[in-house]
């Protein structure tokens, strides 16, 4: 894996990714985008006043309170708070996977009911299937894209493996691969769907510290670039130094039943150096909100 | 029905309860005795620990005729044939629980160990202040999980033992069944069946549960159980992994349980087994030999009888293999879309699993009868016979195994829009792999010992109700009916060594290959 010196580290990616999408169509599609950009002004995603509750032997257990919030175009947006407070249902109400007891979520205007192909998600345990090599892993995510042949399916799940760093990985089985490879895959496997939308549950925190902090540094231009498709990233994460890294906005939640204690912009300008005192004082902040 | 039989079935229930419970004391008796002594003593486990695991994989209900032979020789009484009954039950219950034991006192913190190494703590005190408290819970999960098993071995043995009017069980459920059945009394055989259905579920929630939860208070840290709560399933899914490290324990690419360290001078496993068996065989040798003086064989026999014997008995396994395998070919087929249907939906899982359960404890050989009754065709009966005693352990290994997943795995399918076709293909089928090969195994294995009583089954000295034409179970019920004991023992051997090589042979592979290729493991 080849880091890029930080400051450079937006444009050369953005340098590599048009090159290597040059020949493959993907301006078309990153054109029809601005299109759609133009047409839909309002929030990527929008949270409106979101409550869960779960029953269990008979009681009514309220896990999300009335929460909402919403995800701006080219936002990174992180949804932080207590160990069990619900942050995982919430972004699982996101993806279309769970109902909620009331309120509802759009999608830039439309209520979401199920899973949508306009948004993927990637997930704590990466979620791989141990039977499928890394190329088939990503393939089976296209499998409904019955647009595509075979054989352009195949292609842009090597083109995404090359991207996320794992060119010769291809046919590889997940066991063999590291944990930091897995959520490379993981990765792959999500932008080959080319998402609008990219839901995110403690992507890093079933990786080492060393690993998690090598990818991090990569994934923001991974996900916010000219070229890519996403326009919004919403990510789980209960770790703070990670989310005052990542994100353009933070909401955080309460214990259980969560409700939103606090949403703030992080100003910070990015590359974010990690040992600055700013960086620290945004981490005071959302430590005080979560206290 | 009158209440007066009403009484008598439970009044044979009592009987039969009793044996369990007198079998399961002497098991956690033997466990507590040879678990803690294995678990301490390097040179006892050496020895301890292969012998358990040639117990475990011997097919049990073969061995009953050579068993209650014996036995009778020695207490020719009523006594003799509630002995070797309490016998038999005590082998399906004693080597699991005296595991449970061994593993727990392992398992024992080291500091724990160390404080009682002081020097005015003596060893009887560090017995029962240490080993036995921690050996508590895992006697009580293990005698829950065993029951059930116990459960068919007490049943079979009841039935069994109605061969020969010289040794019979007078009392017991069993025996109210078969007689029942044998006169021709559906009703009172139909009562019977619900009251051991009833006793199943009473005792489940009097005793079994309750020493369950009492036994959680001596855990040294809580263990995660996850979605297998339910006690049949766990049952299933802990018995066959047991089995499973016990099986392939001797080999050397994968770290199956703790203690495969003993096993690696066994590195030839044909070896291993050959030993074994010739231990076997000459401990039946000297058993004949000492039967001698008691006068059931009059003579040893000769090397051209062993082998016309020989002939035979290959012969009735060929049959009884084949039997097996498209019975199995059957229970795959109704078995894992079952277990992973049910699996899937929480609503049907919770829904379905008590009934599957209770459907599931029923003991397969007691329903016989009733499965004779509408059909006379013996292979059919044989058929279904196997097929109840093998299709749970494929259905519960499966239903565990898929529960045993992360949610989110099943998340995909509705992320990336799959169909439902290639998500059986891609998803459903490979993950529910790994259990459905230990399943199978274990199947297989329960398969013949279901034998004896499916192939051939007769009610005293009657005409035999079911049988079919040749089969490995048969010629071990005839031999028992006849007293031959050559025949018996060539069966009862011929059959260990076709389950040990098979084992060795093929599934062995398979097992590795499918966890290597299906695991999953993040």
């Amino acid at each position: 894996m080849t880091l890029f010196p930080r400051e450079n580290l937006v444009h050369k990616s953005m340098v590599i990714l048009s090159s290597n999408y040059a020949s493959s169509g993907f301006e078309a599609k990153a054109g029809k985008d601005n299109v759609s950009e133009q047409a839909f002004q309002g929030p990527v995603v929008d949270v409106e006043r979101i409550s869960l509750e779960f029953t269990k032997e008979r009681d009514q257990l309220p896990v999300l309170a009335d929460i909402s919030m919403t995800a701006l175009q080219d936002q990174f947006v992180s949804i932080t708070g207590p160990s069990g407070c619900g942050k995982s249902s919430l972004l699982r109400i996101i993806a279309g996977l769970h109902k909620t007891t009331s309120g509802i979520v759009k999608f830039k205007g439309t209520e979401i009911t199920q899973p949508r192909s306009e948004i993927a998600m990637i997930f704590q345990n990466f979620v791989l299937l141990p039977w499928r090599t890394a190329l088939e892993n990503v393939t089976f995510a296209l499998s409904a894209k019955r647009e595509l042949s075979e054989d352009e399916k195949r292609e842009r799940a090597m083109k995404m493996l090359d991207h996320v760093g794992l060119k010769g990985f291809e046919n590889v089985f997940p066991g063999e691969l590291s944990g930091g490879m897995k959520q490379r895959v993981g990765i792959a496997r999500a932008l080959a769907l080319e998402p609008e939308v990219l839901l995110m549950d403690e992507p890093f925190s079933s990786l080492d510290d060393l690993t998690a902090g090598l990818l991090r540094k990569e994934v923001y231009s991974l996900l916010i670039n000219p070229s890519s498709s996403i326009q919004a990233v919403i990510m789980v994460s209960h770790n703070v130094e990670e989310v005052v890294e990542l994100s353009d906005k933070v909401v955080v939640l309460s214990q259980r039943p969560a409700h939103v204690v606090g949403e703030m912009d992080i100003t910070l300008p990015r590359p974010r150096e990690r040992k600055s005192p700013d960086f620290y004082t945004w981490m005071d902040k959302i430590y005080s909100l979560l206290a | 029905m009158t209440s007066f039989s009403l009484f008598e079935i439970f009044l044979d229930l009592a009987y039969s309860w009793t044996r369990m419970f007198i079998a399961l004391l002497l098991s956690i008796l033997f466990s507590l005795t040879v678990g803690i002594l294995a678990a301490r003593n390097k040179r006892a486990e050496a020895i301890i620990v292969p012998l358990l695991d040639v117990f475990q994989s011997i097919p049990i209900l073969g061995f009953f005729p050579i068993v209650i032979l014996g036995v009778i020789a020695i207490i020719p009484s009523q006594i003799g044939v509630d002995l070797s009954v309490i016998l038999l039950i005590f082998t399906s219950l004693a080597w699991n629980i005296t595991f449970g034991v061994y593993e727990a006192v392992k398992s024992i913190p080291h500091d724990y160990i160390e404080l009682s190494l002081m020097p005015d703590v003596g060893a009887w005190r560090r017995i029962t202040n240490l080993y036995i408290p921690a050996s508590i819970s895992r006697i009580a999960y293990n005698t829950e999980t065993s029951w059930a098993v116990g459960l068919f071995y007490l049943i079979s043995s009841e039935i069994l033992t109605l061969g020969k009017s010289s040794y019979t069980v007078t009392h017991g459920i069993g025996v109210a069944i078969i007689t029942f059945a044998s006169a021709n009394d559906w009703t009172g055989y139909t009562y019977s069946i619900i009251s051991l259905l009833v006793a199943v579920v009473v005792w489940q929630f009097v005793f079994l549960r309750e020493f369950a939860l009492w036994s959680e208070r001596y855990k040294f840290v809580e263990e995660p159980r996850g979605a297998r709560h339910d006690p049949l399933m766990r049952f299933y899914s802990w018995m066959t992994h047991k089995s499973i490290s016990k099986l392939f324990l001797y080999s050397h690419s994968r770290g199956v349980t703790k203690f495969s360290s003993t096993f690696y001078r066994f590195k030839d496993g044909i070896k291993y087994s050959i030993v074994i068996l010739l231990a076997i065989f000459i401990a039946f040798e000297l058993g004949a030999l000492w039967n001698l003086n008691i006068g059931l064989p009059t003579h040893l026999p000769s090397v051209a009888s062993i082998f016309s014997t020989e002939k035979n008995v290959i012969v009735a396994l060929a049959y009884s293999f084949v039997r097996i395998w498209y019975v199995y070919f059957f229970c795959v087929m109704v078995g894992v879309p079952l277990g992973i249907g049910v699996s899937l939906n929480s609503k049907l899982y919770d829904g379905l699993t008590p009934v599957i359960e209770t459907i599931a404890s029923v003991p397969a050989p007691a329903l016989l009868p009733a499965i004779a009754l509408v059909t006379h065709q013996g292979e059919l009966v044989a058929a279904i016979i196997i097929f109840l005693g093998m299709i749970w352990y494929i259905v519960f290994n499966v239903m565990a195994g898929i529960r045993s997943l992360p949610a989110e795995l099943f998340e995909l399918r509705s992320i990336f829009h799959i169909s439902r076709v290639q998500a059986w293909r891609d998803i459903y089928l490979p993950a529910a792999a790994t259990a459905f090969v230990s399943g199978s195994i274990v199947a297989i294995g329960a398969a013949w010992n279901t034998l004896i009583v499916a192939e051939f089954f007769i009610v005293s000295g009657s005409t035999p109700i079911t049988q079919v034409q040749a089969g490995i179970g048969k010629t071990i019920a005839l031999a028992t009916n006849q007293g031959d004991l050559l025949s018996l023992t060539l069966a009862v051997l011929s059959m260990t060594a076709l389950i040990v090589t098979f084992n060795l042979v093929v599934w062995r592979r398979v097992y590795h290959y499918t966890t290597k290729r299906y695991a999953y493991n993040r």
